[in-house]
């Protein structure tokens, strides 16, 4: 698209801008993971550490199970992101190409589900987890996860399906195909940049979410991630430099997933849209 | 011909059995995660059930929703809720577009772009709010240095401490988060424009600008959309944030709805109470909504 | 031959059921009991060992703990869920001397008295304090762990160079930390921190001036009997001590581990903490006030007496325990005055028998202790209510925007007392 942004200094800076924005609060726990707690206080204040030191990786490490903690996450959010995908997918297709009597109904619902604090259902959702012996395990996150996205995710597929024509599906449906067959060969591969954007939320929501890994998994074997980083702090202490280097365990990851994944978004199997 | 069968039925089921299908695992899902606790929520919202009472539980009917149009806390934290929605969702929505679209650039190397663009995301939300808090701080905030050496001024903002920039300062962070989130759903949906439009456009003698107004924006309108509808249902939510930042202070100048539900319910532990704010804020949430759900279910 | 076989069959029938009664008891005698300990500033290392010492004593029974409970807050917020869903899976939660009565309101905590006796009798070892704390509608709803009370801190070895002693009020304080500070020259150097961050603390920041006073803030009923001019003027006194620089202007920023910190780096000459500070300032290798630090008394008001804001933990048996003999029994053990001598000792945490404080061995590892024992007995409780976390609230977030001046003092007194009325009466 030819625009202002043509002139590639123009361009640059606008790029610097948006580096500058997105990577600076990580550049500073970065440099607060090297610092020493003491250095925290010091007037003026300090941006590279007077003496970098690892100490804080390693007492992240063995203060608590961090490595345990970022593989439960991993493990949560993945699979929640798998199956809610799955579930939304389907939802999402019925909605946007079924010509069903009460579609607006149905996706207002699906919507609604989200509008309600998560605080308020905490207690309910608990007792269902222990009535089905859930509890402490990674079901018991990933199903209420599923929820959690489903709005999002349906919405996204909804809004990417209906903007896709067709013709596409009827005339692989004339060539042979059933509704299913069209929707897996035909309509995902060309909503694939909305299939991977509506993963990519999925998979940031799961990872983040605190209270119910607080309430359903507190066994530290099962414990997630965000829960794991609260637990540093004490009543009277928040040691940020440790907190710092276990934030920057618990990005890493992600921004491995989001650089590698950014390709498909962006870069996508469509080539940059549909063509003619 | 001899009527269909079950399995006839299943192999190529007609629209309404197709749709059942679809639905089914959401549905069921749903049934099994929240329609209990909501259920329970609404309930919980007519009677008097305050923990510290002894648990005792009183049928108070609509009593509790009168309390709550009675209740300054209640409109104040509706205040700021509504003001931080009417602030952050256009602002994420702004520069979450401008973020797509640089993205979208033909840079020679992407990456740094693009993570740049995705990495708010990446921090965990109740951490964000407690660097950018830090970032404010005072006396070891990032901001307060940077204008130290600019401009000297006599004494240091105390940014946190004063209810209208404090205000800001979690609106900015707000938007800092969310708008690679607008920019994550915006960008795909840049990626689905084709770019003959653009080329036929160019060969009709359009400016940029109208390029914009009348290709980009139009096609992107169902994209917008979504990202309206969240990041709205969102920031009605507002939580993590301003609790992590400032606590709801100075005095209650931030306090957002859904801190009143969670400080009414676990704090006070008035369950009921609670809950009524819970449904009140569902219905604002719909009611918000509303006009979007409409436009995606119109376009079919 | 039947007879034969019918009669071997019948004795190992009963061998059988005798041999399964027997297992099953003995499987039966084996209790696990699951703790709720609380995070690093509670010392989870060392309530183990005192695990250990009673699993040694009774081998059939087993303690787990189970981590999750760093902070109040992070507490709250679990037990809240877990305890409304009436859950059973914890038997015993190391809990906020704050928090008994509002627990114990809610129904979660199981009265102690049929298994350790008479509250009066029970408690009379222990500080003065736990009697109002712990004991809620005439029934034991938890036992002390560890006391705790906040502190005045100083630099000694600052007031020695300058000439000025240990101020007994709060003006003295004031005029005391402004001298230094002027001779001192030193822009960073603050004259006074305290906590006005809308953290529990602030609560204690809110009492403090006022107990000064000789005021209460509620009767042993619970009712409040708030003197509104004399919350002002404590308000006021910390707000004119900010004026004259020795509190720093943006004191309500300031949390409890910003002000150890500070006067660790040697940018504080007087601070108010809880206990646990005293070791940081002793003994962390980036202590720059190593062998410098003082302790005394809070000081008064103007015609009034000194008055600390006792803090601590309590141990609590969950009313939906499924082991509640045995985690009676456990309890009686962890708030034993052996076991407040071993963490005492080992861990300079606060004991909260009376008797432990004068102890020779306790003397010897912490001699601050015979200081501090006057202070803690001297010390107060926040207002034991059973919307205790409506109290801590409001106090704490009017006193934090007192603070910040987004409200007079004036304002924010009428502010708690309108909203506290309904709440404590």
């Amino acid at each position: 698209m030819k625009s202002i942004w043509d002139a590639k200094s123009l361009r640059l800076i606008a790029a610097g801008i948006v580096v500058i924005n997105g990577f600076f609060p990580a550049v500073w726990i970065l440099l607060t993971s090297l610092k020493t707690e003491s250095e925290l206080v010091s007037k003026p204040i300090t941006y590279w550490p007077h003496t970098p030191t690892l100490a804080n990786y390693v007492q992240a490490f063995t203060d608590q199970p961090l490595l345990k903690y970022l593989g439960n996450s991993l493990a949560v959010a993945l699979s929640a992101t798998v199956f809610s995908l799955l579930v939304s997918a389907l939802a999402a297709y019925a909605i946007a190409r079924l010509n069903l009597k009460r579609r607006q109904l149905i996706l207002t619902c699906i919507v609604a589900s989200s509008m309600f604090p998560l605080v308020t259902l905490l207690v309910p959702i608990f007792e269902t987890m222990r009535t089905l012996g859930l509890l402490n395990s990674y079901t018991a996150l990933v199903l209420p996860y599923i929820v959690l996205n489903l709005p999002v995710c349906t919405l996204v597929l909804v809004s990417f399906f209906q903007s896709i024509p067709k013709d596409l599906e009827n005339a692989a449906m004339i060539d042979g195909c059933t509704r299913m067959g069209a929707l897996v060969k035909v309509v995902i591969p060309l909503a694939a940049p909305g299939v991977f954007t509506a993963g990519i939320l999925a998979f940031v929501n799961s990872w983040d979410e605190f209270l119910l890994a607080l309430s359903l998994n507190s066994n530290p074997n099962f414990r997630t991630l965000p829960v794991g980083i609260t637990l540093y702090q004490g009543e009277f202490t928040f040691p940020w430099p440790i907190i710092s280097a276990a934030l920057i365990v618990a990005i890493v990851p992600i921004a491995v997933l989001i650089a590698i994944f950014q390709e498909r978004v962006v870069g996508g199997l469509t080539q940059g849209g549909l063509k003619g | 011909m001899a009527a269909p069968t079950t399995w006839d039925r299943l192999r190529d089921p007609s629209e309404k059995t197709l749709g059942f299908m679809l639905l089914a695992p959401a549905f069921l899902l749903l049934a099994l995660i929240v329609v209990y606790p909501i259920g329970k929520l609404i309930w919980n919202s007519f009677y008097d059930l305050r923990l510290s009472g002894g648990g005792g539980i009183k049928f108070v009917g609509v009593e509790n929703y009168v309390l709550v149009f009675k209740d300054p806390d209640f409109w104040n934290a509706a205040k700021n809720t509504v003001l931080i929605t009417l602030i952050t969702v256009p602002g994420a929505l702004v520069i979450g577009l401008g973020l797509a679209m640089l993205a979208n650039l033909p840079f020679k190397r992407k990456w740094p772009v693009r993570l740049a663009l995705l990495l708010p995301w990446a921090l965990p939300l109740a951490f964000a709010g407690l660097i950018f808090a830090w970032f404010f701080h005072t006396e070891y905030g990032v901001v307060n240095d940077v204008v130290r050496r600019v401009a000297a001024p006599p004494e240091p903002a105390m940014w946190l401490l004063r209810p209208n920039w404090a205000f800001a300062a979690i609106c900015l962070t707000i938007i800092w988060k969310t708008s690679s989130f607008m920019a994550l759903i915006l960008l795909a949906g840049l990626q689905m424009i084709p770019k003959s439009l653009y080329e036929a456009a160019e060969v009709d003698g359009a400016s940029k600008w109208q390029q914009f107004w009348q290709i980009t924006i139009p096609m992107l309108t169902p994209s917008i959309i979504v990202a309206l509808i969240f990041r709205t249902i969102t920031a009605l939510q507002t939580f993590d944030i301003p609790y992590t930042m400032t606590k709801g202070g100075p005095g209650n100048s931030t306090e957002t709805l859904a801190m009143l539900i969670h400080k009414t319910t676990i704090d006070y532990l008035d369950v009921g109470y609670g809950s009524t704010l819970a449904v009140c804020m569902f219905v604002l949430s719909m009611f918000v909504t509303a006009f979007y759900l409409k436009r995606i279910g119109r376009n079919a | 031959m039947i007879r034969r076989t019918s009669l071997t069959a019948l004795m190992s029938a009963v061998a059988l059921v005798a041999g399964l009664g027997a297992s099953a008891t003995a499987y039966a005698q084996q209790t696990t009991l699951r703790v709720f300990s609380g995070g690093a500033n509670q010392r989870p290392d060392l309530m183990r060992k005192l695990f250990d010492q009673y699993q040694a004593k009774n081998p059939n029974v087993k303690v787990e703990i189970e981590t999750g409970g760093a902070t109040s807050e992070l507490q709250r917020q679990y037990l809240s869920t877990v305890l409304n869903a009436k859950d059973s899976a914890i038997d015993i939660y190391l809990i906020d001397i704050v928090n008994p009565a509002q627990y114990y309101g809610a129904g979660w905590l199981e009265p102690l008295d049929a298994y350790l006796g008479k509250p009066a009798d029970v408690m009379k070892p222990y500080l003065p304090v736990y009697a109002s704390s712990n004991v809620v509608d005439g029934k034991i709803a938890a036992m002390p762990a560890f006391a705790d009370a906040m502190f005045m801190y100083y630099r000694k070895d600052l007031l020695d160079k300058h000439g000025v002693k240990e101020p007994k009020t709060w003006d003295e304080l004031s005029a005391a930390a402004a001298k230094i500070q002027k001779a001192e020259g030193n822009a960073n150097l603050q004259g006074l921190s305290i906590q006005g961050a809308p953290i529990e603390g602030a609560v204690c920041t809110f009492l403090l001036p006022y107990w000064g006073q000789g005021k209460d803030f509620n009767d042993a009923a619970g009712k409040m009997t708030l003197d509104k001019d004399a919350a002002t003027k404590g308000l006021a006194t910390w707000l004119s001590m900010v004026d004259a620089g020795v509190i720093k202007k943006n004191v309500a920023e300031v949390k409890t581990p910003d002000t150890v910190n500070e006067f660790k780096a040697g940018q504080v000459v007087f601070a108010i903490n809880w206990g646990f500070a005293w070791d940081r300032f002793k003994d962390d290798k980036d202590s720059t006030v190593q062998g410098k630090v003082g302790v005394m008394p809070l000081p008064a008001m103007a015609g009034g007496k000194s008055a600390t804001c006792v803090g601590g933990w309590q141990w609590a048996v969950s009313a939906f325990s499924k082991n509640k003999a045995a985690a009676a029994g456990l309890v009686k053990h962890l708030s034993s005055a052996e076991s407040s001598k071993f963490l005492a000792v080992e861990g300079s945490l606060l004991p909260v028998y009376q008797s432990v404080y004068t102890d020779a061995d306790v003397n010897k590892t912490a001699p601050w202790f015979k200081d501090a024992a006057n202070v803690v007995i001297a010390g107060k409780s926040r207002p034991m209510s059973k919307d205790y976390g409506q109290v801590s609230d409001v106090i704490r977030t009017t006193t934090s925007a007192v603070l910040a001046r987004t409200k007079t003092p004036a304002e924010g007194v009428t502010e708690i007392e309108s909203r506290l009325t309904r709440v404590m009466r």
